[in-house]
């Protein structure tokens, strides 16, 4: 009797889906190569020189590079354990596949190794991407031998596993407990408050301060007294305990904690394989119910309505679909905090300016921080756009095809989907105009202008994104932040930067020509006025042409959906 | 009336609709068969719209779906082979958006999709998500949402699938009622018995041509299957099999 399909053949669908996608795009494949290259040197560097300025420090050097690493990896494991757990709960219980894989002749033992080789490989190729140049930078630093490279690279691996373990236990428990969509949504949405609670934390703690040398000795005070969790029974103190020894800083006993982790990690993950032998069928089925009616959807329904009443009728039959759809998914309002904590770190920044000593040094930052801030809100915009606007064609997902069948032209949906996002995205990049221009003192003319030029910018931004998602359009996900970091949207992103430049390249003469005090003494001459008119046109012909040249961009690529 | 005037459509090298003329007046119930990959899904997209041909045209009710898209959709109802829906509605939401997508007064909508929902035994759940619904649940939407504004043409590519045998019934009654009342009905599936039964006349397109067109008596009468000479073999089965060479090729 055959022993039944082998891990490899279980694994083959994901790899072999990898490889046709790379096959389709070489171009992707480079670009991604050379992004992931890009980040692991800036990472390597901001290491490197972070850890030698530790070095400097002779009393409290050692000290604070073992409090480094301990904070390193219990990020890392927070982390991993928590993006774990969200996939562990789509590769174990959501997956369209699991149903087949249920029926085929799969022992449950094989179905737990192939699942949790997908759930690590998927939750934590990120962390080892981020993690493996901190440690180069660790060895490079200290100047370490081949022992600690290796350590460093078993210890990272037996994280991993550890925390993949972790992750498949806890899933599995919950959706024991609860329905597995509302386990998702609930953990989505968590994470998501926590990488914004994070971002707005980390900016509100003002790390600027760091620069200043006297600021900087209160850093690493903190650090000295950092309260790292390193309880003697924490996998993480265990990891840092196999790798500061290796560095040389001090003494210890690395093959007894590498050991600790290593039976740890092979017990975590016997245990894991043990729950999903005895009760995968029994969580699987409990992850199958659906979510009971709900009476929030009427309420939603009757705010939504009057909100799309003055709009023509099927801009509004769309805006009260995609708000609907919009609200109901947490993957897609979840989005809302993150912008929240943008919103909220962007007017503090220029609130903590310090530009109000009465200097002339003073004046010329601040009217070179005014102009900086038209490029910066557009690319807050932007940033906003590929959350909200590139994903608006792929959401629509598999039921593109209701649109159209219906009597709706292209051009009539293209606008509809064009006026939801620009409305919002017009409305928040004036108030941070506006906001961070009182906040800076700016003229109101010069407000004025940056205004104008907003404007005519986030409405190219807009059919930017429109043209982009159409054409890289990602209808098998519904996941909105999934979504907007495929190629397509870094694409756009990389558009819109280019667009941006040159509109801020365009207006640079002219605005500080017209409204900077340096050159308020000398009247503007004729041809002068002439060279402004052309520049503020030429700004208007580029962001004109971009927005309707994506638009038809837009349109075509609408036609050949389906 | 349904019109196909030349259609044709080629990916790549390979054509997959080889020039198809065709009328279909008002009130016909017309099969649409054909071996998978004969190009019937891609035959309804074009017609629908929903894809461009490479050349020729589809006419639907006097309307050119290239030159007055509009105009031709406002007339037809679709309902697609995987009914892919916005899981993030309920049920009554879904058919409120169609209703105003196809303009229909906002007063006469909750009606009709009340009518419509009771008709297809789906009231009691009009206000759940769709994502918790069944196939055989969707696959009843579709149809009350292809049947939202009254269209004048039905066109329905596998619409049994996923069926119950109590849905598969009243799908049949209601199509044979829609075309007593004029609505042209162009059903595309693979089941020869609910073609054998409904429809007036059977088209049998096989690898983008159109090997077949006639009632069952005159295909019969073509595949040299006469139901006097050999009357088991007479099914339209046999006839299929006949005619698109997929009995000699198994």
């Amino acid at each position: 009797m055959s022993r039944g399909p082998s891990l490899g053949l279980l694994v083959a669908p994901r790899l072999l889906a990898a490889r046709h996608a790379l096959r389709r795009s070489y171009l992707k494949a480079v670009v991604l190569v050379a992004f992931t290259a890009a980040f692991w040197v800036g990472c390597f560097t901001f290491f490197t020189n972070v850890l030698e300025f530790f070095q400097t420090v002779t009393a409290l050097g050692p000290l604070l590079t073992q409090r480094l690493l301990v904070m390193i990896l219990v990020s890392f494991f927070a982390i991993l354990t928590i993006s774990n757990i969200v996939t562990a709960l789509t590769t174990f219980y959501l997956a369209n596949d699991v149903r087949f894989l249920l029926a085929a002749p799969v022992s449950r033992r094989r179905l737990h190794q192939a699942r949790f080789t997908e759930t690590l490989v998927a939750s934590s190729w990120m962390v080892l991407l981020f993690g493996l140049p901190v440690f180069l930078a660790y060895g490079v630093v200290y100047q370490a031998g081949p022992l600690f490279y290796g350590a460093a690279l078993a210890t990272m691996l037996l994280l991993l596993i550890l925390c993949a373990a972790l992750g498949v236990i806890i899933t599995t428990g919950l959706v024991l407990v609860f329905p597995a969509r509302r386990t998702r949504d609930a953990l989505l949405v968590i994470t998501v408050a926590l990488v914004a609670g994070g971002y707005m934390t980390l900016r509100l703690l003002q790390p600027e301060r760091l620069a200043d040398p006297t600021e900087m000795a209160g850093f690493m005070a903190f650090l000295t007294s950092f309260e790292a969790p390193s309880s003697p029974y924490l996998p993480t103190t265990w990891a840092a305990e196999v790798l500061i020894p290796l560095l040389g800083d001090r003494g210890g006993d690395p093959l007894f904690y590498l050991g600790m982790l290593l039976t740890t990690t092979a017990v975590a993950y016997l245990a894991s394989a043990g729950l999903v032998a005895s009760l995968y069928l029994k969580a699987w089925t409990r992850a199958q119910e659906g979510e009971a009616r709900s009476g929030g959807r009427r309420r939603l329904a009757s705010w939504l309505r009057p909100l799309a009443a003055p709009l023509p009728r099927t801009s509004g039959l769309l805006l009260v679909k995609d708000l609907t759809v919009f609200f109901r998914d947490p993957s897609q309002w979840s989005q809302l905090l993150l912008l929240l904590a943008l919103v909220v770190v962007y007017i503090y920044n220029f609130s903590a300016l310090p530009i109000d000593d009465g200097t002339p040094l003073a004046a010329t930052l601040r009217e070179v921080v005014a102009f900086a801030n038209l490029a910066l809100a557009a690319f807050v915009i932007a940033a906003v756009a590929v959350r909200f606007v590139y994903p608006v064609v792929s959401l629509e997902g598999r039921a593109w095809w209701v649109l159209r069948a219906a009597p709706l032209s292209l051009r009539t949906l293209w606008w509809s989907k064009f006026w939801i996002a620009f409305l919002p995205l017009a409305t928040l990049g004036e108030i941070l105009i506006v906001v961070t221009g009182r906040f800076l003192g700016v003229a109101p003319e010069q407000t004025v202008v940056f205004m104008a030029t907003l404007l005519l910018l986030i409405a190219a931004i807009v059919s930017l994104g429109l043209a982009f998602g159409a054409a890289y359009p990602r209808l098998d996900t519904q996941n909105a932040a999934q979504i907007a970091t495929g190629f397509g949207g870094v694409i756009y992103m990389v558009s819109c930067l280019g667009l941006i430049a040159v509109v801020v390249a365009l207006e640079a003469w002219p605005v500080s020509r017209l409204f900077w005090h340096q050159f308020a003494p000398f009247p503007v001459t004729t041809g002068e006025q002439a060279a402004i008119g052309i520049a503020f046109a030429g700004v208007a012909v580029v962001t004109i042409v971009t927005w309707a040249v994506a638009r038809s961009t837009a349109i075509r690529h609408f036609a050949r959906l389906g | 009336m349904i019109e196909f005037v030349e259609l044709r459509k080629e990916f790549g090298t390979s054509t997959v609709v080889e020039d198809l003329d065709l009328i279909i007046p008002a009130g016909e119930i017309f099969g649409f068969l054909g071996p998978n990959g004969a190009g019937k899904t891609t035959t309804i997209k074009m017609m629908m719209g929903v894809l461009e041909p490479t050349s020729g045209t589809v006419i639907l009710n006097g309307h050119d779906i290239a030159k007055a898209p509009e105009e031709a959709k406002a007339q037809t109802g679709y309902v697609p082979d995987q009914p892919a829906l916005y899981d993030k509605l309920t049920g009554m939401e879904f058919l409120r958006f169609v209703g105003g997508l196809y303009g229909l007064d906002r007063g006469d909508i909750d009606e009709r999709a009340r009518d419509l929902l009771e008709e297809f035994d789906m009231l009691a759940r009009a206000e759940e998500l769709i994502e918790t619904y069944s196939h055989g649940m969707k696959q009843r939407l579709t149809l009350s949402a292809a049947l939202m504004h009254r269209p004048r043409i039905l066109v329905l590519d596998e619409p049994m699938v996923g069926l119950d045998p109590q849905g598969g019934l009243e799908l049949r009654q209601i199509l044979l009622a829609l075309a007593a009342g004029g609505v042209t009905v162009f059903l595309s599936t693979h089941s020869l018995s609910v073609a054998e039964e409904l429809c007036d006349r059977i088209g049998i397109l096989d690898a983008g041509r159109l090997v077949a067109l006639g009632s069952l008596d005159e295909l019969q009468s073509r595949a040299a299957l006469r139901p006097e000479t050999a009357p088991r073999d007479a099914s339209l089965e046999s006839v299929f099999l006949r005619l698109t060479g997929t009995e000699d090729r198994e």
